[in-house]
Order: structure tokens, then C-alpha cells, then sequence
């Protein structure tokens, strides 16, 4: 079976090639993977997520995501794979002028679920993230932890094939962090979703195999 | 209400252009009239040994509409009173044929000099009078005024546009964060764009309600009026309802124009 992303020499660079970040990096990671990446901060964590929903393109070498090659994917098929992409970003990235409930659905709306749907959902969703009680309200009125969950719950609203989190848990306490490593580790282990979570600290129990790279001085290492 | 004056300044732009629509249109009706009475006032007064027919005439300029004998037996009496029955009947005689020739449009005075020359050169053609001066006077006025207007319409133009690019510059700013959010989740242009859409097919709307509240009741004050009398057109000169949809034509062509303008500009752009 292929590679659900699969990198060889791949090198990620700003300001065309000026600024490397990441210098010829091997890799690849099954269906059903769950992906742990650790790093400095500034290594380039964020920078490697990026490349893989299409927001910035390998300046070399090749990265295939979800059999589509990310040099050379045209507009309207990046529209495509990323329909079915779950991202969580580092910035929530919410959208301020619709409703917690309408922001968790937005992979449905694109994709043109009904209204009943799209309800069913929502709710199932807040209640794991625990934010029912929030559901009519805007993301600014929420608390950054709070919205970081909204944005989790948005990036599993449509059980992608794929799941690219970026410290999903940056800004939650341990309670909450736990009922997010919950609902990733369930999207990988039921639903068979390819995970990748950025993150400073693995946490300490985990319930299902995963892989751990380390992002460093423009390499990316598996530690075994 | 940052909101409604978000609208209010699309709909003025959009407004005046589409007054200045009106107003083009409804100046092509009235120089149409106005032409038409002026043509249909005028003639051509020529004089010739030979008969003169308008299929002839016809097939020497296609311009030419219909030519009418003039009576020479009163012709003759007003130049020549106080003479006896037998000499009038030999100046009769004597006299050409008198014609007025009428022409199907309102020509330039190039066209009509061109007229001139083509009646001259008929054999047998004693005089042509195109009475070119008076005939250019009226057109000149005209002609002014048709440049003038063209220029004001020009101004309003680029002004209007102008405000509408501005308009749309902070439709972008409010919108590009949403419609980024989602492109990154995979979202079709069209379903990007579409609030902005919506909003603006709403605003084009009303634009195009309001002028035709104003030119509705701009009619009702102007029925009757001695300008209409004066072009030989009444009221509804002034609207046809067929502008209407000529507004709503371009003013959804601005919109659509404006929105994608707007979304292409919003679009994340991939890094390299
Ligand atoms: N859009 C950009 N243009 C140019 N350089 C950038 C851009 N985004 C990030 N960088 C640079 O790339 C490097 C890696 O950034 P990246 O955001 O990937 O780091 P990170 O590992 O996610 O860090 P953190 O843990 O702090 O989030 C940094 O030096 C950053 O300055
Ligand atoms: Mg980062």
C-alpha cells in the first residue's frame, strides 16, 4: 500500500531557497500512523505541516501527500486534498464572525453537508471537546484554550485521512490536554486516520504505538 | 452600524453610475427626437429642366428619402405679379421643375455637402439649395452639447469607479481573513466569495430601485412639460422600462467585476 506522506531529500526553504529550514529530509508514514514531532522552537515544525497541506511548496526533492505530489499539485487538486485534511494551527486560525458551532462544521459546510448533518455533528463534537455550553458563541468571547479546542474539534468534524496538529495542546491545562490526546488517539485507532502532532512534550501516557521525529538543525531524525 | 455604511458606500457609486446610464440613454432618445424633427422639417429645394422621380433619385444617394413637386403656378405668380395670363403660361414654360427632396436621416454636413454635389452633377439640374449654413448651426449646438455630456459621463465614470475599487478594498480587508481560513480547508473560490456575493447582488439591487424611484418621480414632475412639447416626444421619453434592465445588467456586472476582484486578491499566496 502507498505511503499516506511519503519525503525523499526534501528540502523546505523560504524567500525562494534563500532561508533553508529543512535540508534533505527521508521519510515516510503509513495509513493508521499516529506521528509524534518534537523540536526547538524556531526548527521548523510549522514550516514542515505547512508543506504538507500545500501552503508552501518543496523547493527540492519530493514530498507526496495522499498520492499527490506537492511540487507539481495543481490548484484545484490542492482544493481537493486539503477537503480532506483535518489541520489544527498553532493560531486556532477561527473564523471571528461565525459561531463556535458553525466554525467546528466549516470542513462540512465546504463540502456541502446538510444543515441536519452539520448540527449532529457539532454537537457530538463540542460535547467531546466539552464546549456545549459554548456553542453559540463567537471565538472571541472564548478563552485561547477554549478556542484551541474549538479548533481540534473543527479539524475532526469530517474524519479526515489525515490529521496535521500543531500543538494542539499549547494552551491547555492537563485536564484538557487529556480530553484532546483522547480524541486524536481515538481518530487513529477507530477511524484508522494518519495523525501528526507537533508538540513540546509527549505526553506521559499514551494508549496507542506511535513514532517520534525530531526536528534539528534542518534534519528530520526518528528516534527509536 | 459600520455595516450599512459598508453598503451605503457601494450603493452611492453604483447609484451614480447608473444615473449617469440613464441620463446617456435618455439623451440618445432625446437627440433622436430632436433629429427626427429637425429631418423631418427639412429639405433640400432644387430646380430642373428634367422630371425628377425619388426612385431616381434613390439610386443616386440611398440618403434620399422622397422628393415632392413644389407648384410652380404659385412659384411663378409671387415672383412675377402684375403680368398678363399668356406671359405667365410661357414663363411656365420657361420655368424648371421646383422640387423639395426630403431625406431619410439627419446626415453630417459632410454627408450633405457630398448630397450637394451628387444633385448638381444630374444633367439637366439648374440649382441646389442645401441651405447648409442653418442646417449647421443647429447641428453644431447639438454636438456641443452631446461632448459636453460625453465628458461629464466620463468624470462621473472614473469617480464612481474609483470609489467602488476603494469600497472594495475594505470589503478585502473585512473578508480576507475568512476567506483564507477557508482556502485552507479547501474551499472553492465561488463558496469563498459567496457572503461577498450576496451582499453585493443585494446592494446592486437596491442601487437599481432607488434610480428608478428617482427617475419615476423626476417623470411625473416633467409630464407635460414644454420641453417635451418643444422635441416633439412626451414623458415617456424620459424611461423605458427596458433601462431598468439595463441598469441591473451592469450593475451586476460591477458586482460580479468587484467580488472576484476582491477574492482573487484574498487568496493565500503559496510560498516558494
Ligand atoms: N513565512 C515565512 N517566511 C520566512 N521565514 C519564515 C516564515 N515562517 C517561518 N519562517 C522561519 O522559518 C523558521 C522555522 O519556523 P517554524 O514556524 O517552522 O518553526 P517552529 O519549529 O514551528 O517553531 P515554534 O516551535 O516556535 O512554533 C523560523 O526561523 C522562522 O523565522
Ligand atoms: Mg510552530
Amino acid at each position: 500500500m502507498a505511503s499516506v506522506i511519503k519525503a525523499q531529500n526534501l528540502t523546505l526553504a523560504y524567500d525562494k531557497g534563500k532561508n533553508v529550514i529543512i535540508k534533505n529530509a527521508t521519510f515516510s508514514i503509513e495509513q493508521g500512523e499516529f506521528v509524534f514531532i518534537t523540536g526547538p522552537s524556531g526548527s521548523g515544525k510549522s514550516t514542515l505541516l505547512k508543506s504538507m497541506y500545500g501552503q508552501l511548496k518543496p523547493y527540492d526533492g519530493t514530498l507526496i501527500v495522499g498520492g499527490y505530489d506537492m511540487r507539481k499539485i495543481k490548484r484545484s487538486q490542492l482544493l481537493q486534498l486539503r477537503r480532506n485534511i483535518g489541520i489544527v494551527f498553532q493560531d486556532y486560525k477561527l473564523i471571528n464572525e461565525w459561531t463556535v458551532e458553525k466554525n467546528v462544521v466549516l470542513p462540512l459546510i465546504i463540502t456541502g453537508y446538510s444543515l441536519d448533518v452539520q448540527k449532529v455533528q457539532a454537537e457530538k463534537l463540542l460535547a467531546h471537546v466539552k464546549l456545549s455550553e459554548q456553542a453559540h458563541k463567537y471565538p472571541l468571547e472564548l478563552s485561547g484554550g477554549e478556542q484551541q479546542r474549538v479548533g481540534v474539534a473543527r479539524a475532526l468534524s469530517k474524519n479526515p485521512f489525515l490529521i496535521l496538529a500543531d500543538e494542539p495542546t499549547g494552551n491547555l491545562d492537563e485536564f484538557s490536554s487529556g480530553v484532546v490526546w483522547d480524541l486524536l488517539e481515538n481518530a487513529c485507532d477507530q477511524l484508522n486516520a494518519t495523525v501528526l502532532v507537533v508538540t513540546h512534550k509527549i505526553p506521559t501516557i499514551f494508549n496507542i504505538p506511535y513514532r517520534h521525529f525530531i526536528i534539528e538543525n534542518g534534519g528530520v531524525h526518528e528516534v527509536h | 452600524m459600520k455595516s450599512i455604511k459598508d453598503h451605503i458606500m457601494f450603493i452611492l457609486p453604483l447609484l451614480a453610475v447608473l444615473i449617469g446610464i440613464e441620463f446617456i440613454l435618455i439623451f440618445g432618445r432625446v437627440t433622436k427626437a430632436y433629429e427626427e424633427k429637425l429631418r423631418s422639417d427639412y429639405a433640400i429645394i432644387v430646380s430642373s429642366k428634367k422630371v425628377l422621380t425619388t426612385p431616381y433619385l434613390r439610386s443616386i444617394d440611398s440618403d434620399i428619402e422622397s422628393v415632392e413637386a413644389m407648384n410652380k403656378q404659385k412659384i411663378a405668380s409671387e415672383v412675377v405679379s402684375n403680368i398678363g395670363k399668356e406671359n405667365v403660361d410661357t414663363i411656365l414654360k420657361e420655368l424648371p421643375h421646383f422640387y423639395r427632396i426630403h431625406l431619410a436621416k439627419y446626415v453630417t454636413v459632410k454627408k450633405l455637402k457630398e448630397i450637394e454635389k451628387e444633385l448638381k452633377a444630374i444633367p439637366g439640374m439648374v440649382t441646389v439649395d442645401t441651405f447648409g449654413e442653418s442646417y449647421e448651426t443647429k447641428r453644431s449646438l447639438f454636438s456641443v452639447v452631446t461632448t459636453l455630456l460625453n465628458i461629464f459621463m466620463t468624470i462621473l465614470f472614473l469617480v464612481s469607479i474609483l470609489l467602488i475599487i476603494k469600497q472594495m478594498e475594505v470589503w478585502q480587508l473585512a473578508h480576507k481573513e475568512r476567506m483564507q481560513i477557508m482556502e485552507i480547508f479547501g474551499a472553492p473560490l465561488m463558496l469563498r466569495s459567496g457572503v461577498l456575493f450576496k451582499m453585493a447582488f443585494v446592494d446592486a439591487i437596491i442601487a437599481a430601485l432607488l434610480n428608478l424611484g428617482i427617475f419615476l418621480y423626476v417623470q411625473s414632475k416633467l409630464n407635460n412639460s414644454l420641453l417635451f412639447k418643444y422635441i416633439h416626444a412626451d414623458a415617456s421619453i424620459f424611461f423605458h422600462v427596458k433601462d431598468f434592465f439595463i441598469w441591473l445588467g451592469v450593475s451586476f456586472i460591477i458586482v460580479i467585476i468587484s467580488v472576484l476582484f476582491v477574492a482573487f486578491r484574498a487568496s493565500e499566496a503559496i510560498e516558494e
